[in-house]
């Protein structure tokens, strides 16, 4: 009966009401649309990392004189239990010609299933028995296409794909650079191996299969350096956290003033009831009864702002992604419902805050006073 | 033997301002016997307000005591006058005093839901209670919809929600025609007699005096006549 007094009260003063709801509702629509665009961002960047979380990087230790990794290093790594595949990767620099065109360019040696499974082909396919790959960049730059003849250092090698551009990597960088089969790379090179790529089946496992590589191959000299590419994917992550964190703040000042306008509203409101309270302490309300009722009228508002802002911020973040980032995909996926309901709490959170001193106010009220107030 | 249910002893009511004191009340002595009609007159600025407001647990006394079914309250907390209020207590004031907000039915049923009466039982005694005033057509409407003497009926009605002792009644005809009024009037004095309510009523007007066991008159804070 409370609620439903704190109800009514409200729709006595409509228009107030709605005002104040109005305030809520645009602050939780702020952070809300604002924090689905932080997280669409986020997961726009994230997902050219997505495949890489689970990768170790194993370099030859420069700096101690290693130029290479050894065949039974290489053994020992694929030995390792949580490793799901060990791939080694040789690369060298090779003059490429095409036609009157000349360049240098990366040369790597991998095999077909690593090429299918982490880059996307634009034109032609993989088969490296047939023919070799080249990046989006090189081709561009030699005019190269599917079946294009090129020579590496005077070996003649057909080109029979090209990969889309990648983007930045951290591993292997095919965009300006020549794949192709190991036997093929004997041919031109005798470079060794100069990086195992090292996928580990599970995340929780990327530290512990790190110190084991570590453990076998750095026993006595540091040999190898490892490198984990979890680390770069959690800094960008973390940055993409303060940024979001930012932004909300930046919106929540928008709630700050809705917070005021309903202190206000309930102010108003107190001092109206004065004679109400009155009577209401008269026939036996406690003091927390009294401060009940605000609080209730306050949440109420605060409710009803909130949701309906939680809903628009849905749109609203819809709206800004496709205008920022042209694709509104980010925004149906777990971690943006979380800024929704971020925003119903803070909302929420302000309108009882802001009742909190009204409330006080009115249940401070002495009874008699109150009863003589016209 | 005759039981008293409100009893003043020396009771002093002083408000304080920056500038002047107001002594409201000088030494009342009283015994109110339960199922008493107590009728209480003076001119304005005699001090039946307070007195009233006193025995209505809504004020301490400065000094004395003031007993309410044997209970001091002198020392009682916010809380606990609060509660004192609730259970024995019903008052009824010229303004009516309703809650706008609410239906008759339920600004009757708010002392019981504020002393946390079940939801089944609240319902009974509304419809008793409203039935007793001879209000029950009026159950669902508010209060604004309603005459002023009706209105004074649903206060009543809310008065007596928690079987209070004590009935508190200032000026309850303040606002009503005389015929009316005397209706309210006659309504406070059959719930007297047949429920053995005790009743306090402050009036001015002395055609009432026919109905108290008893008529006290204050001037100055002090009672200078008992009729």
């Amino acid at each position: 009966m409370l609620l439903e007094l704190a109800r009514r009260n409200l729709e006595r003063i409509k228009v107030r009401s709605i005002l104040a709801i109005v305030g809520i509702l645009i602050g939780v629509m702020a952070i809300g649309s604002i924090g689905i665009f932080g997280e669409s961002l986020k997961a726009a960047v994230m997902k050219n990392f997505k495949d890489v979380v689970n990768q170790l990087n194993v370099y030859p230790n420069f700096q101690e004189g290693y130029t290479y990794i050894e065949q039974r290093d290489l053994r020992s790594i694929e030995k390792i239990e949580l490793v799901e595949s060990v791939t080694p990767i040789r690369s060298d620099s090779s003059l490429i010609v095409y036609r009157e065109k000349k360049t240098y360019a990366t040369v790597y040696a991998l095999n077909d299933d690593f090429l299918k499974k982490n880059f996307k082909v634009e034109k032609g396919d993989i088969n490296l028995k047939n023919g070799c790959v080249v990046g989006k960049l090189l081709a561009d730059h030699l005019s190269l296409k599917v079946g294009s003849k090129i020579y590496l250092d005077n070996n003649e090698c057909r080109v029979s794909a090209i990969l889309e551009n990648t983007g930045a990597r951290f591993d292997i960088n095919p965009n300006f650079a020549v794949i192709v089969s190991e036997d093929y790379f004997e041919k031109i090179s005798n470079a060794r191996i100069n990086l195992v790529v090292v996928k580990v089946k599970s995340l929780e496992n990327v530290e512990e299969v790190k110190s084991t590589i570590e453990k076998t191959i750095n026993r006595k000299d540091e040999r190898v350096v490892v490198f984990e590419l979890k680390i770069i994917v959690e800094r960008i992550s973390e940055a993409f956290n303060q940024i979001n964190l930012f932004l909300i703040a930046i919106a929540s000042v928008s709630l700050l003033v809705a917070g005021v306008s309903i202190l206000n509203v309930m102010l108003i409101s107190t001092i109206e009831r004065t004679k109400e309270i009155g009577v209401m302490r008269a026939i036996g309300a406690q003091r927390s009864t009294v401060m009940k009722i605000f609080l209730m009228e306050a949440m109420v508002l605060g409710l009803i702002g909130s949701t309906i802002g939680a809903i628009l911020s849905i749109f609203g973040g819809i709206l800004i992604d496709y205008a920022l980032l042209k694709d509104f995909s980010y925004v149906f996926q777990l971690s943006t419902i979380f800024y929704v309901f971020l925003g119903i709490l803070i909302g929420v959170t302000t309108s009882l805050l802001s009742g909190l001193y009204p409330a006080w106010k009115a249940s401070k009220l002495e009874p008699i006073e109150a009863l003589r107030y016209e | 033997m005759r039981e008293v249910i409100v009893e003043l002893k020396k009771v002093w009511k002083v408000f304080k301002t920056k500038y002047y004191e107001i002594h409201a009340l000088r030494g009342i002595d009283l015994q109110i016997e339960k199922g008493e009609f107590l009728i209480v007159m003076g001119p304005s600025g005699s001090g039946k307000s307070t007195l009233l407001h006193l025995i209505g647990c809504l004020d301490k006394p400065t000094s004395g005591e003031v007993l309410i079914d044997g209970i001091s309250t002198s020392k009682l907390s916010d809380s606990e006058l609060t509660n004192l209020r609730r259970d024995k207590i019903g008052f009824i004031f010229q303004q009516y005093n309703l809650i706008p907000t609410l239906t008759v039915f339920e600004n009757v049923e708010l002392p019981m839901v504020l002393k946390g009466v079940s939801r089944d039982e609240r319902k009974k005694r509304v419809s008793i209670l409203l039935e007793m005033l001879g209000i029950k057509d009026t159950a669902q409407r508010r209060p604004n919809e309603l005459s002023g003497g009706q209105q004074q009926r649903v206060a009543i009605a809310r008065a007596l929600a928690n079987d209070p002792k004590i009935l508190l009644c200032d000026e309850p005809t303040g606002n009503l025609d005389s015929r009316t009024g005397e209706q309210i009037i006659q309504k406070i004095k059959e719930l007297n007699k047949k429920e053995n309510v005790t009743v306090v009523l402050v009036t001015h007007n002395p055609s009432f005096k026919v109905f108290g066991d008893r008529v006290i008159y204050l001037r100055d804070g002090q009672i200078v006549d008992v009729t």
